[in-house]
């Protein structure tokens, strides 16, 4: 391994006093729970568009995405891509303006007003399970690229990285994690920039890049024709660069799990109603500019793949030989980046960890303090005191965090996997409450709970029965015959919730006019409001 | 098998023999159908209440980001 120099030292070091000055400066502006949980709604649209995509891409992002890119090919650039874009667009015109106006803090606080308050704690509850669980992944990846590169131990990664997150999340609130994001949004792409444009370098440009990706993937079928003989499933082998795979390919990112799983379910159901997510745009200062925000966020995710995947399929050229993916960025910067220049991607590395962790840790504790201390503890508790509760909540959540990072590291699953398949499993019910929500007057709070809490089972039940252990004593084939089958759960549990809740609303009474209004989205021209 | 296998199977049975093509022409599609739709939005939702200039209007952009997506999807 190559070691780091004083100059990578320094450029790592000038990035975190610089991180952390921002976040403290923030910090002793916030004087209100209205500042530290919406900014102030004082946010411009360009900070907060680089912080979603700051926020989307984390660690696990580069770590995963190139992984994948090495072992599957470019298919999981569907993921920024067709899974990304085109959500963002239709969220900015049709679905953000109208939470911006609503005034609400949280999505599981509009379901409440919009159904019932067993919806929101439903809601609630899963998005706090999903948010802690993922905190926990972050920092473990950080762990695992750290140990290689500044040869510090996974544990005081763990806790170098919870401390310096810790500090600015806790003192700054929403505003200083949006600002630091956007810092990281710039240093993250340029970082990442420098891995893609040395490789291709380091392989003799473009033209002799497509060559080798060509060249290797003959190797590879050769290998595995090989191996097993069987000529029908070294024919199926897929294009490295290509985006579209057969549905039954053996790959976890099939065309049909890509459109319908992910474009259709899986991305709107995180852009419109992930509360990391909608929680900066619910902190703009206009309605346009929390329409600019996803705008110019959806041009930003353009060029993510290109930067995150597209080094993957060079470590699948430079490292064939790889099994773990996920070593796949690690490698490359080992054996790229000179002394001096491996200080500015791992800075790029910290920056786009620390850009998820602290958005998760803001929302969950929103979400601990608006849709469970507020709501059920103290309905009139100020201003002031909800500070101070949200502070504490994102220290709490930071010890959590640490704890989990360490229990996972007795895992030995993909990181991206673990991540995909925590939110398929009730990303596609919390999609289809709020699709119906939105959309359909005549949808119910008592159809919306049962539909949610049957989607989310029906999805974790998909999940046993696909388990090894469970198919072969139970007797049974596998339900999923690709390896990775988080997408498929996510459609599964969509429809389940989604017909659910249709049938149901039909056999119950309707919810009053008065409740609906305002609260359902439609066509005709709004009345102006004071 | 349970049910849930045989509609797995029906269902698989469906999809597999769809030809790539059509596979990239449904990507493609709903591309232009977003972007066909944000090209009709009204100009009073895409553009702040004292617009001056053109880049003030969020529909040049969304567009740019979907034209970048079609050409993107019918290259690879």
């Amino acid at each position: 391994m190559q070691s780091l120099s004083f100059l990578d030292f320094a450029v790592i070091a000038a990035y975190l006093v610089g991180t952390l000055g921002l976040g403290l400066y923030i910090g002793s502006k916030i004087k209100t729970g209205a500042d530290y949980f919406l900014a102030g709604r004082k946010l411009p649209w360009w900070a907060i568009g680089m912080s979603l995509v700051a926020t989307d891409i984390g660690a696990v992002d580069i770590v995963g995405t190139g992984g994948a890119a090495h072992q599957h090919g470019l298919a999981v650039a569907n993921f920024e891509w067709i899974g990304c874009v085109p959500a963002m667009i239709i969220a900015a015109f049709v679905f953000i303006p109208f939470f911006w106006r609503s005034g609400v803090t949280t999505i599981p606080e509009y379901m409440e007003r919009r159904f019932n308050v067993a919806v929101r704690s439903a809601l609630a509850i899963c998005w706090i399970i999903f948010m802690a669980c993922n905190l926990g992944i972050m920092l473990l990846a950080s762990a695992k690229m750290m140990h290689v590169h500044l040869g510090m131990s996974v544990n005081a990664c763990i806790y170098l990285t919870a401390f310096l997150v810790g500090i600015y999340t806790i003192s700054g609130g929403l505003a200083a994690v949006v600002y630091t994001d956007m810092i990281q949004c710039v240093i993250m792409i340029g970082g990442c920039l420098l891995v893609l444009v040395l490789g291709i370098i380091d392989l003799g440009g473009i033209e002799e890049f497509q060559a080798a990706i060509k060249k290797q993937e003959q190797v590879q079928r050769e290998k595995e024709f090989a191996q097993n003989q069987d000529s029908e499933q070294a024919g199926k082998q897929v294009s490295h660069t290509s985006l579209i795979l057969p549905a039954d390919a053996d790959t976890p990112f099939p065309w049909t799990g890509i459109f319908f799983g992910l474009a259709l379910i899986l991305s709107p159901a995180y852009w419109i109603g992930n509360q990391a997510i909608v929680q900066r745009s619910l902190g703009a200062r206009s309605e346009f500019d929390a329409k600019a925000a996803y705008v110019w966020g959806a041009l930003l995710k353009n060029l993510i793949p290109v930067v995150v995947a597209v080094p993957g399929l060079i470590a699948f050229v430079k490292f064939p030989e790889l099994t773990d993916g996920d070593q796949a960025f690690p490698e490359l910067i080992s054996h790229l980046l000179p002394v001096g220049l491996k200080g500015l991607f791992l800075a790029a590395f910290l920056a786009a960890l620390m850009s998820s962790i602290d958005s998760y840790l803001n929302s969950a504790s929103t979400i601990v303090t608006h849709d469970f201390y507020k709501r059920f503890y103290r309905r009139d508790a100020s201003d002031e005191s909800l500070l101070k509760i949200g502070r504490s909540v994102t220290f709490l959540l930071v010890l959590w965090a640490i704890g989990f990072s360490f229990f996972l590291m007795t895992r030995s699953e993909g990181i991206y996997t673990i991540f995909q398949t925590l939110m398929a499993f009730f990303q596609g019910p919390a999609f289809a409450i709020l699709l119906t929500g939105l959309l359909w007057k005549r949808a119910t709070g008592v159809a919306a709970f049962i539909g949610f809490i049957v989607g989310v089972c029906f999805s974790i039940m998909l999940f046993t029965l696909n388990q090894e252990a469970v198919y072969t004593a139970l007797e049974i084939a596998p339900l999923f015959q690709i390896s990775e089958p988080f997408l498929y759960f996510s459609i599964w549990a969509f429809v389940v919730s989604f017909s659910l809740i249709v049938i149901i609303s039909l056999l119950t009474k309707p919810e009053p006019a008065e409740k609906t209004e305002g609260l359902v989205f439609s066509l005709k021209p709004r009345k102006e409001t004071a | 098998m349970t049910p849930l296998h045989h509609i797995g199977n029906f269902i698989r049975a469906l999809v597999v023999p769809i030809p790539l093509w059509c596979v990239r022409a449904l990507f493609l599609g709903t591309l232009i159908a977003v972007f066909i739709w944000v090209l009709r939005l009204p100009r009073e939702n895409t553009t702040p209440e004292n617009a001056t200039h053109w880049y003030q209007n969020l529909k040049i952009w969304a567009c740019l980001a979907l034209a970048i997506q079609i050409v993107i999807y019918s290259i690879f």
